[in-house]
């Protein structure tokens, strides 16, 4: 046993709990680990805070109250005040998770004993955690110099970063330069850019790179070694803190589409091609120079096709409509029909869809069946689904509103500057409903089109708050936190790469080991792990993964967890099923203390014991579980593709849950023992769903050989 | 600059803007004129592009990565915010280059940093109520028109003696650097529009109140039945732009109605009682990738019809008769429905022109407009005055964090 003491403070919620107090206080008070338990009625409340003040000058406190989530920032915030170390701090949640969801008061009991118990022990061996400083260069590369880019780069500066900004061209502004006219500003592309560039002319921290090629990256937030092309094509270094990603969008060329003739018909052109035309002022047929006075516009041109992209490019409606009114403020006597499915403009830009149908524009729903030529004219043939007719007519000029695709070379880039990208191959957004700019990587933020369409004002809005993502990250090169996370021990790594391919943030980098001189060259491991802990998210999912243990989470390692679950399982027997669960810290927490809050109730022969992530709990952890006693063990996770830590936990999680499974199935246990759920707060019932299945079979299979006294002899013992 | 930004409005976009600045340690004033802070997102139940929770939002920067519950917010302990609920921003005054506010600070029945939501007081009395587990504050709320016989007790057994009866609105007046305009938007109630039997007929309802209703936290705990009398619903049907696009109402298109009506096909064709959906519209806009709620609701048999409701009359047995124009096949198409849903406009909220007025800002489509549209900078409204989320326009959850963010970013670069 670990001469290690804990105190326990238990609170009442102002008597209102319906738990048995003096036998909880009479069964803390006689552990091991316990140095005194405190009875309070208002953990919350001043006088309670106080009380925590106190005992943590002593070592660990094991809070058992309401939910962490609601109370754990108020504690925290006072006892920074107080220049208390907060980490010393535990919780265990006795009301939500126990006292408001049993019946039975001596069942809620004897799991909120349970809990604490296990919690206790978690306490025991932990650490203080503490805050760490660190300096890194105080620049940031932004790489593509279109409205985006440029945005990002002038942001950056305002918040006091020096910046290089990267385009591989040799002109600024992407797309933006050549709009004719933006809606719904009324402006020229130009005139949006003009201002900006004339501040990147005047600004002293930022460096502008032409004709450059970010060729790939190296290193981690703080620390990233960019390899590009020079002008010269010269490979060039440079070091930075952060990388924005601000490559925009190529417009679709729809060669393959042989109805639209495009490529083969010099009178067949892109939207973004007209675009250029007209803000170049050569608005006439390319074939033969003629005036444009008949015009056949065709939306969704690979767009919202299941051959090419299934999703919908979002501006194009609004581009044909800006460009079919630029024709007719040139020409008021041009005829433009634009054939659509359906036509998206959002918000305002409806009133320039209308001031087209006013001024004349023809909007045909339908579908162009094909474009050829006859002596030297052009001729498309289209379906009308309102009035159920087919119509053939030779226009000077067919546009074609050709689809939004991510720009070239981002898979390439994506190899070593470690982002995902989504399936349609723009770069994949950390999280869709809040995390819009960051990526996967840390450090690395996407801003503008190379996530999604966007409107102008929409990239601008995203490179600004870009800005704000890295700064939060950087904080001008001065950080300074608290370093809670991963922590590795070099001498245990074996080098498998394991958490550096699966860290759902791509924190730990492979080090070659060059000075490492093994005295046998065939034991000699060239490349190890190296995780900057003030980086890490602590999620545990590389701890779960890590077989020789050598990267652990500096406040739930190994031994706590599995002391833990032993103390949790301690005197369960086979006359006392119990379920196990783990929960994750994120979407689990909240949706069981939701569970809690409306009261809805689940058996009390549950035990349950957090997790940062779900990604944290292993294999030997679930076993651990059965070892001890647990009759089933559940995992409760984020929804699939929502885990909050990067996306990946969960599912890193779920392997975790079917090896186990099939471990169990082999030894002859029943596989489904052992089983994985996700939840959102909105659904609270997706919890008690879960767990009461759990319960039921733990009821159905019955003990475990572990009761049985069979454990190990590789068979289970049939009902 | 040490003063402080107020921000007005404390759904999602505000408190966006109220942590981001917060956590750079800029003081911040956060109003809302409701007791319980979210907006609109409190009562969406599930979020579209993600299919989980409405109400979460980017948590606070000591656990980078780490999003939260309404609830799990700490809104009330977070340093460098101080939150008034049931307060309304009045006369604004610029002075010195900063502005004076005067605050209509409601009465403080219960004080938040008190109540733990221990549920003694909703047992003596009718008149405190928990409008939903993840209210922030998380506390009870008293409605001093429902006083019975009770509350006293509730007052004086509270455990925090959180509770106080007698307590009375302030008002007072603050000194702020900047104002952060985050009104967010409105649902239309489309009472003016006979065609719908909107407010006569309990079976027409709009698509905020079928949210309600398909909520699991919800009245119905996310069963979807008939508001007239409960029964199950078999057959819905959606009508599209309801006051949008529409030149008596509002002329421009409220942009996430689409997305929001066929999420709920969805939801009710996949999850629910497979009941039979029908959305009749003008034009489908799930902009980007919401096209994929589009083809999941062709493939989960929701039916699309281009058209427009011509008539509705309401059945004796509760079912509705809704007559509609169908303009691909140029004909009038009979449904017979327990359920009629209206994509209702979304509106700029009541209060925005006298706001507009005490800023000196004008309008367009009734919502705040950049300062200079020609920049781009969609988010400055004005000298000092910025705008997020709503505000500026029907918007969803993704844009209006973007847009909170964008703002914070631009006072800590003004104030650099």
């Amino acid at each position: 046993m670990t001469e290690c003491k804990t105190s326990v403070i238990l609170c009442t919620c102002g008597k209102q709990l319906g738990l048995d107090y003096d036998f909880l206080v009479r069964q803390i008070d006689e552990l091991d680990s316990t140095s005194v338990v405190v009875l309070h009625d208002l953990v919350c409340q001043p006088e309670g805070l106080d009380k925590i003040t106190e005992l943590v000058a002593e070592g660990p406190v094991v809070v058992a109250a309401c939910t962490s989530q609601k109370i754990k920032p108020r504690i925290d915030q006072f006892l920074s005040s107080k220049k208390k170390n907060s980490s010393l701090v535990h919780y265990v949640n006795i009301r939500e998770h126990s006292a408001w969801v049993h019946d039975d008061q001596k069942e809620a009991s004897e799991k909120t004993l349970a809990m604490i118990r296990g919690m206790i022990r978690r306490a025991c061996l932990s650490e203080p955690l503490v805050v760490e400083k660190k300096d890194i260069p105080n620049h940031v590369t932004v790489i593509g110099g279109g409205i985006a880019g440029i945005e990002a780069a002038l942001s950056l500066e305002n918040l006091g970063y020096s910046v290089t900004l990267i385009e591989l061209t040799d002109e600024l502004g992407g797309h933006v330069a050549h709009l004719p006219v933006v809606a719904p500003t009324g402006k020229s592309g130009k005139e949006i850019l003009s201002s900006r560039l004339k501040s990147l002319k005047e600004s002293k921290n930022i460096e502008v790179l032409y004709n450059s090629h970010v060729r790939f990256v190296e290193g981690e937030l703080g620390n990233f070694t960019i390899h590009y092309l020079s002008e010269s094509q010269k490979e060039k270094t440079i070091r930075t803190s952060a990388v924005v990603l601000a490559m925009g969008f190529t417009e679709f060329k729809p060669i393959g589409m042989d109805e639209y003739r495009y490529g083969t018909n010099p009178d067949v052109v892109t939207q973004y091609e007209l675009s250029q035309m007209i803000s170049s002022g050569n608005l006439e047929r390319p074939s033969d120079g003629k005036p444009v006075k008949d015009v056949i516009m065709v939306q969704c041109v690979g767009s919202r096709s299941e051959d090419y992209k299934r999703d919908c490019s979002k501006l194009c409606c609004t581009f044909a409509i800006d460009n079919s009114l630029e024709i007719l403020h040139h020409n008021p006597e041009a005829q433009i029909r634009v054939i659509y499915m359906d036509i998206r403009v959002p918000f305002e830009n409806e009133m320039i869809y209308k001031e087209s149908r006013e001024k004349g524009v023809d909007y045909i729903r339908g579908r162009v069946s094909m474009v050829w030529e006859k002596n030297g004219e052009t001729y498309v043939r289209f379906y009308d689904s309102l009035l159920d007719q087919h119509f053939e007519v030779s226009p000077d000029l067919v546009v074609l509103s050709s689809a939004i695709l991510p720009p070239d070379g981002l898979a390439e880039l994506g190899e070593t500057l470690g982002y995902y990208l989504e399936e349609d191959g723009h770069v994949k957004e950390l999280y869709g409903k809040l995390r819009r700019n960051e990526t996967r990587r840390r450090g690395v933020v996407a801003v503008g089109a190379i996530t999604r369409p966007q409107f102008v004002s929409e990239s601008i809005t995203e490179a600004q708050a870009g800005a704000l993502m890295i700064h939060n990250e950087l904080q001008q090169g001065a950080i300074e936190k608290l370093s809670r996370g991963a922590v590795l021990s070099i001498d245990d790594c074996v080098g498998c790469s394991l958490c550096a391919q699966q860290c759902p943030r791509g924190v730990p980098l492979m080090i070659e080991q060059t000075e490492a001189e093994a005295e046998d060259e065939a034991k000699k491991i060239l490349f190890k792990a190296a995780i900057d802990t003030l980086n890490c998210h602590a999620c545990g999912v590389c701890q779960s993964l890590c077989p020789s243990g050598a990267t652990q989470l500096n406040f739930l390692n190994n031994e706590q967890l599995w002391s833990e679950i032993e103390a949790v399982l301690e005197n369960v027997g086979p006359d006392d099923p119990q379920t196990l669960c783990f929960y994750c810290e994120e979407c689990s927490v909240s949706t069981i203390d939701i569970v809690g809050t409306r009261k809805l109730k689940y058996p009390a022969n549950t035990r349950m014991i957090s997790v940062p992530c779900a990604g944290r709990v292993s294999i030997i952890d679930i076993l651990k579980a059965f070892e001890n006693g647990a009759s089933t063990v559940m995992i409760a996770a984020c929804e699939t593709d929502r885990c909050h830590v990067g996306g990946t936990g969960n599912e890193i999680a779920q392997v975790q849950v079917d090896v186990a499974r099939e471990i169990l199935n082999a030894i002859g246990w029943n596989g489904e023992r052992v089983d994985m759920f996700r939840m959102f707060s909105a659904e609270p019932e997706r919890f008690t769903n879960a767990i009461n299945e759990m319960v039921r079979r733990a009821k159905e299979f019955g003990p475990t050989p572990v009761h049985k006294g069979t454990a190990g002899k590789w068979m289970e013992v049939s009902k | 600059m040490a003063d402080p930004v107020l921000i007005i409005g404390a759904g999602v976009a505000g408190m966006t803007a109220a942590v981001e600045l917060a956590d750079s340690g800029v003081d911040v004033i956060l109003v809302d004129r409701l007791s319980t802070i979210g907006g609109n997102a409190l009562d969406l139940y599930k979020a579209f592009p993600t299919d989980d929770c409405f109400y979460c939002f980017e948590g606070n920067r000591d656990r980078p990565g780490i999003r939260k519950c309404f609830y799990r917010s700490a809104m009330i302990d977070q340093p460098n915010i101080s939150l008034y609920v049931n307060s309304e921003v009045g006369e604004i005054t610029p002075k010195n280059g900063l502005f004076q506010v005067k605050l209509d600070v409601g009465p403080v029945y219960v004080n938040p940093k008190k109540c733990t939501l221990c549920g003694l007081c909703l047992t003596h009395s009718k008149a405190f109520t928990f409008t939903s587990p993840q209210c922030q504050p998380q506390s009870v709320k008293y409605d001093p028109s429902k006083s019975d016989e009770g509350d006293k007790k509730a007052e004086s057994e509270c455990p925090t003696r959180a509770i106080n009866l007698d307590a009375q609105p302030t008002e007072e007046t603050i000194t702020v650097s900047d104002i952060v305009l985050a009104t967010g938007y409105h649902e239309m109630k489309p009472v003016n529009m006979d065609e719908y039997g909107y407010g006569k007929i309990p079976n027409v309802i709009t698509q905020l109140e079928l949210a309600q209703i398909l909520d699991p936290n919800g009245p119905s705990r996310g069963k979807l039945v008939r508001p007239s009398d409960g029964a199950s619903v078999e057959s819905v049907l959606m009508v599209q732009c309801v006051g949008s696009r529409d030149e008596n109402h509002y002329p421009f298109c409220s942009k996430i109605c689409c997305v929001f009506a066929i999420k709920h096909a969805n939801i009710i064709a996949l999850e629910r009682t497979s009941a039979k959906v029908s959305v009749v519209y003008m034009d489908i806009r799930t902009y980007d990738r919401h096209e994929k709620y589009y083809r999941d609701a062709r493939d989960a048999g929701v039916e699309f019809v281009r058209g427009r409701v011509t008539r509705i009359e309401s059945g004796d047995d509760g079912k509705l008769d809704i007559i509609v124009y169908d303009s691909l096949l140029d004909k009038y198409l009979k449904f017979n429905v327990d359920l009629f849903v209206l994509s209702s406009a979304l509106e700029p909220p009541p209060g925005i022109h006298t706001l507009s007025k005490s800023l000196g800002l004008s309008l367009s489509s009734g919502y705040f407009t950049p300062a200079d549209r020609a920049s781009g900078n969609e988010v400055v409204i004005g000298k000092h005055i910025y705008a997020c989320g709503g505000a500026l326009g029907p918007a969803e959850v993704p844009e209006s964090v973007t847009q909170a963010r964008a703002v914070a970013s631009k006072i800590l670069q003004s104030r650099k």
